[in-house]
């Protein structure tokens, strides 16, 4: 049977005892600790690179929540603010915010002087720009709504100006103010007595969730409440959307659709979508949505379509893993008591498969809210600052989103907005961690061992 | 009347429908005494699913129609002479569009009737200073011939509207009664509500090819339309990208195609190495508590949307690289690079290695390992010897897969890798992609009758086509693979 | 009913012990699987392993070579001692173990190579071939020892998995004498086999004897009465019985072996 000629054609066994490593195994083992240890530094640097994006988001993003408050008391001067004293509110209205300027300025020497605080430059203009260029416009509100109030002292909380929040931050030295044209290092000694004084606190920044957006200059009013909103809105407009249609898509896909070439087509073409760059559903939403149909610009119905047809096929994969994870016997036994198939599918399956459906749902729907790219091509780059109007007009109104907004101040200057940016994504993120979680459990509660 | 009004007539007529249906099949059943062939419920569903899906579809596909055939028309309208110099047709249509929107507003506001309106010239009305009260803001006085558009843009949309709202109240209705008709206790009305049922199944799922169509389309004729303002032959060839904004733009795609395969090169350096050994750690050597705690923990990287990763390159990787080794050793003093962007976008590309190489080195049989165990294989020579080269091809195919992200990603580079176009080998300096390209072309007040602003979309169709190549390639790849081991 | 075997013609010579257990237990997280065996097997012998499924004939099998090693939670206590070395001494590296105890499955397992590199792999990472030549006949004497050579030697660059199965396996047989070991471990090396596959690898193995100590786990009493000259009988995790391959098969001295050799258990 062997076509060995010779028996000693084999290598002669090598005789050594087992208890002593011969070099070369101890090579070779040396070789395997290096590899194994290669390992070990490359699962240590992918989880410190999480560990090292969250920190230094967290780092730079936190302090947004707290925010420089100066409490003063204005003094709504008549003389400044309704110079007839009819109390008539189109005359009130004709004072710009630049007729309110004085009286802070006014309010906050009285402060410093009250105090006892003694600086150089303890003269209107400069104390006036500790506040922020947003408090005559909080002053000018609260007057038009309050109109009998002339003449009488009120209490106010007003926004510090950008830079005296940062310097309470950190952000602002009195190296970077002595170089800087905004503010002087006096202007900070000021800020400190004044903050010793208990003129300046610093309290929860519930403006950051409830503001819109603000200008360049006054990073310190800028908040999120339109961006909130906006994505909220284009959340819901993928859940309406997104949802029916990805589960009838997917019914049909697994349970109806004949095997032949039409139904292959539509299982790659679903596959490939969800491959296609995020960036490619935006070109289609502007030239789709926005140039063809004609929607406005900026609005979240767009946004919501666009993010619709990028969530489909999360949608569709997660919906058709449930499906197929639903044993046939169910389908059998609804068959075999008389049922028609759609009666077995929607009575029986359905309902079964409905829990991971609602997970793959909700992952998909984290994923398009974080979605940026295909949102700056449809306008939502805009600077709205006007809150939208309920749905469903609301839809078609300009808003923000919050990734958008996130982007959006990463682009402007003053490097204050680069905090705001950070708090921004923190709110995304908590926004995400809430879904996951919410998916997470949603997967262990109805959880099935078949 | 608003589309909000009639989806909403309509679908109380669905329920109307419903009850109607139902009833009439009741009572027909008593009345004949036949037994009726479906469950009452069923007849009610059948003439529903009639009065309502058919409406709605008619008025969705009309929403989608009018604009463009009005549009058209009217844009048919203006002559040349209107069009400012430099400028285009396009911004014109859009004062059109104002002008109507503002005598709509107009109207509204009670300041004028529609006799008014056909009275209306603007040669002797001061139509600027009256629209300017309702909010509308025009640039420049409106000259005759957009007036006139704008006028009739504004009533073809009137009756446009007008009529859409007779043919789907009126479809609703038709078919509402067609099928309440046709209720008889013979009739399958669980067969026709089924079959009903199953042809919008049909239709769900046919979005997705929509969808694919309506990219395709929308970057195809865009793309067209480019090429004929601007040689393919330079956009393909030439090496130099310099948009200006009163033409004789250069619009060379290779400085951002290499951009975007110098960043993708990076990012795919950093990711293949950590995400292949982090995959091989966590499925041959990791202790169940560590593989525990890890592979969720760098799952989450695939989690995290992309813009937290740009932010990320923004504050912390660029200005770091920039301190730290571009400065000292003299490379460059930019903190946006090739090298931030490919870092960071390699961070992110490492759950996508691994956790599909993570699949694929556990879909290689058992007794492929034993086999090399027994004859006396270290793991790290089992790993490389066996292991890796039996999964080898679902190995590329994960790999394919990551460049194809990472030539599509956008937040990263558009935040991390700047804007500049250059054709350079130093990591250090800033690139630009073409992502990057698309979304400053596109962003911002953006006029579709210009070559700067219709060449992203042929760099979007570039882009389509090499993405969708790459997936393809890989799905291909993987698929056979997975076959082998069936 | 029970057809007499036809046992292996060439009787026990006095051959020198070459593996000999005492005491050894086997644990699967709290399953006793291996309880107490004490086993000793002879160099130039074939030893078969017998047993209804799941006895632990084949874990013992796997502790020889100290393959349970890749399980996490199975752990192994006794002594076995090949060559008067115990095996499970924390100086003993596995890697240099197996090099001495090669292994053949039961499913034929060649790796996604050619048919030269699946029989070069042993060698290779054992550092048994200094030049190219040495490697080369290394490869064919193994291929031969295997019965392969004649069927392989022009395709020798072509993938181990295009092979039949009865090939596969001898060439799983060709890959693990080509390490040169002293003792050829066999877990039911031909249950995956037709008849003349089958045929073939255990005049194999009858070849093999010559050379090395091969222990053949198997679940065909035939089998074992044909090619062993000893067999060991296994019954939830006892060594019921050991002895000579006639003996065990005419005259069992326990009552379960004769039992399972009947057909009453198994």
């Amino acid at each position: 049977m062997t076509d060995l000629t010779s028996s000693d054609a084999v290598p002669a066994p090598r005789k050594g005892s087992l208890l002593t490593q011969d070099a070369r195994t101890k090579q070779r083992n040396a070789k395997e600790a290096r590899f194994r240890m290669m390992g070990l530094i490359a699962v240590t640097i992918g989880v410190l690179s999480l560990v090292g994006l969250l920190t230094s988001i967290l780092a730079s993003g936190l302090s947004s929540f707290q925010q420089t408050y100066v409490e003063l008391e204005v003094y709504l001067d008549p003389a400044k603010l309704d110079k007839k004293g009819e109390r008539n509110l189109t005359d009130i209205a004709k004072v710009s915010t630049f007729g309110y300027a004085p009286l802070i300025e006014a309010a906050m020497i009285s402060a410093i002087e009250r105090t006892g605080v003694t600086s150089d430059v303890a003269n209107a203009k400069a104390a006036g720009e500790l506040i922020s260029k947003e408090a005559p416009a909080t002053l000018r509100d609260f007057v038009l709504a309050n109109p009998d109030l002339i003449g009488e002292t009120v209490q106010f909380d007003l926004l510090a100006a950008g830079r005296i929040d940062g310097f309470f931050k950190g952000r602002v030295t009195m190296e970077s103010a002595a170089l800087d044209r905004n503010v002087s290092p006096e202007q900070l000694q000021l800020a400190q007595q004044l903050k010793e004084a208990g003129i300046l606190t610093t309290k929860f920044n519930w403006a950051f969730f409830t503001a819109p957006d603000a200008s360049d200059t006054r990073p310190e009013a800028a908040g999120l409440g339109v961006a909130i909103i906006g994505s909220a809105y284009m959340m819901l407009i993928v859940l309406v959307l997104s949802l029916p249609l990805g589960v009838a898509a997917s019914i049909y896909l697994e349970e109806f659709a004949p095997k032949n070439r039409w139904t292959d087509l539509i299982e790659v073409n679903i596959s490939n979508l969800a491959a296609v760059p995020s960036i490619v559903f935006g070109i289609l939403g502007l030239a789709i949505f926005i140039n063809m149909v004609g929607l406005p610009q900026s609005a979240p119905v767009v946004g919501g379509l666009v993010l619709t047809l990028m969530t489909l096929p999360t949608i569709i994969i997660a919906t058709r893993a449930a499906l197929k994870s639903v044993p046939p016997s169910i389908r059998d036994a609804a068959l075999g008591v008389g049922a028609s198939k759609m009666q077995a599918i929607f009575h029986h399956v359905l309902p079964l498969a409905m829990p991971g459906i609602l997970t793959g749902a909700i992952i998909g729907l984290a994923q398009a809210l974080g979605e940026t790219a295909p949102l700056l091509l449809i306008g939502m780059v805009a600077f709205v600052r006007e809150y939208p109007a309920g749905p469903p007009e609301g839809f078609f109104d300009p808003a923000a989103a919050l990734p958008v907004q996130v982007y959006n101040w990463t682009q402007r200057g003053d490097p204050a907005f680069v905090e705001r940016a950070s708090g921004a994504i923190i709110v995304l993120l908590v926004f995400l961690v809430i879904m996951n979680i919410a998916a997470i459990l949603l997967r262990r509660r109805f959880e099935r061992r078949w | 009347m608003s589309t909000g009004y009639i989806t909403l007539i309509v679908l109380g007529l669905c329920g109307l429908g419903f009850f109607l249906g139902r009833a009439r099949a009741l009572a027909t059943s008593k009345a004949t005494g036949k037994k009726l062939h479906s469950l009452p419920n069923y007849y009610g569903q059948a003439v529903a699913l009639f009065t309502a899906v058919p409406a709605l579809l008619l008025m969705l596909a009309w929403l989608f129609l009018q604009p463009l055939m009005i549009e058209g028309r009217v844009a048919g309208m203006i002559p040349d002479s209107v069009i400012p110099e430099g400028g285009a047709k396009s911004l014109v249509m859009a004062d059109v569009r104002r002008i109507a929107d503002g005598l709509d507003a107009l109207m509204v506001a009670g300041h004028m009737s529609e006799s008014d309106l056909d009275a209306m010239r603007a040669d002797f009305t001061d139509i600027r200073n009256r629209l300017g009260n309702v909010g509308v803001a025009l640039g420049s006085d409106v000259p005759v011939p957009v007036f006139e558009a704008a006028k009739e843009l504004r009533k073809s949309q009137n009756a446009g509207n007008f009529l859409m709202t007779l043919a789907v109240l009126g479809l609703s209705l038709g078919l509402l009664a067609w099928s309440w008709s046709r209720v008889h206790p013979d009739q399958r009305a669980r067969n026709a509500s089924e079959t009903f049922v199953l042809a919008l199944l049909i239709g769900a799922s046919l979005v997705a090819i929509l969808t694919t169509a309506g990219i395709v389309a929308s970057l195809l004729f865009e793309t067209i339309n480019f090429f004929k303002m601007y040689p393919a032959s330079d956009f393909f060839f030439s090496t130099v990208w310099n948009p200006q904004f009163r033409g004789g733009s250069d619009l060379g795609i290779l400085p951002l195609l290499w951009g975007t395969l110098y960043v993708s090169f990076l990012a795919l350096l950093v990711a293949v190495p950590l995400g292949l050994m982090i995959a091989i750690y966590l499925a041959e050597y990791a202790s169940k508590p560590l593989r525990a705690f890890a592979k969720p923990a760098i799952e989450v990287l695939a989690g995290i949307p992309t813009i937290v990763y740009g932010l990320f390159a923004l504050i912390t990787v660029g200005p770091f690289l920039r301190d730290y080794i571009a400065s000292p050793l003299g490379l460059g003093s930019s903190s946006s690079s090739v090298l931030t962007a490919g870092l960071v976008m390699g961070i992110m590309l490492i759950p996508f290695v691994s956790s599909l190489s993570d699949d694929i080195i556990n879909a290689v049989p058992q007794s492929m390992r034993d086999g090399s165990y027994g004859l006396g294989a270290t793991k790290s020579e089992t790993i490389k010897q066996v292991i890796l080269p039996a999964a080898l091809p679902g190995v590329v195919g994960a790999i394919l897969l990551a460049a194809s992200r990472a030539i599509g990603e956008t937040m990263i580079v558009v935040m991390g890798a700047g804007a500049a176009a250059k054709l350079g080998l130093n990591p250090f300096e800033a690139m630009t992609t073409i992502t990057v390209k698309i979304v400053s072309q596109l962003t911002g007040d953006t006029e579709f009758a210009s070559p700067e602003t219709l060449v992203a979309f042929a760099l979007g169709l570039t882009l389509f086509v090499f993405t969708l190549g790459l997936n393809v390639l890989a799905l291909v790849i993987v698929r056979k693979y997975r076959e082998q081991y069936e | 009913m029970y057809d007499a075997p036809k046992f292996a013609e060439t009787k026990v010579t006095n051959n020198d012990i070459k593996i000999a257990a005492r005491k050894v237990q086997v644990y699967y997280g709290d399953t006793h699987a291996i309880k107490d065996v004490d086993v000793d097997i002879l160099d130039k012998t074939v030893t078969a392993f017998i047993g209804p499924s799941g006895c632990g004939k084949s874990t013992f099998l796997r502790c020889i070579n100290r393959m349970n090693d890749t399980i996490d939670i199975c752990r192994v206590m006794g002594d076995i001692l090949i060559d008067g070395e115990d095996i499970y001494d924390k100086k003993v590296d596995p890697v240099q173990l197996r090099a001495k105890v090669g292994m053949v499955f039961q499913k034929p397992n060649p790796f996604p190579k050619s048919i030269y590199d699946n029989v070069a792999y042993g060698p290779r990472i054992h550092g048994l071939a200094r030049t190219k030549a040495d490697l080369d006949e290394i490869v064919e004497k193994s291929l031969r020892r295997a019965a392969l050579w004649n069927e392989a030697k022009d395709r020798l660059d072509q993938p181990g998995t295009g092979l039949s199965g009865g090939q596969q396996q001898r060439l799983c047989i060709a890959r693990a004498v080509a390490t040169s070991p002293e003792v050829l471990l066999m877990d039911e090396p031909c249950s995956a086999l037709d008849p003349i596959a089958t045929a073939q690898v255990e005049e194999l193995i009858d070849e093999l004897r010559q050379e090395f100590s091969v222990v053949i786990v198997t679940h065909s009493m035939q089998q074992a009465a044909r090619v062993s000259q000893k067999t060991a009988f296994f019954h939830l995790g006892h060594l019921v019985e050991f002895g000579d391959t006639g003996q065990i098969f005419t005259n069992p001295k326990d009552e379960r072996t004769e039992s399972y050799i009947t057909g009453r258990i198994g």
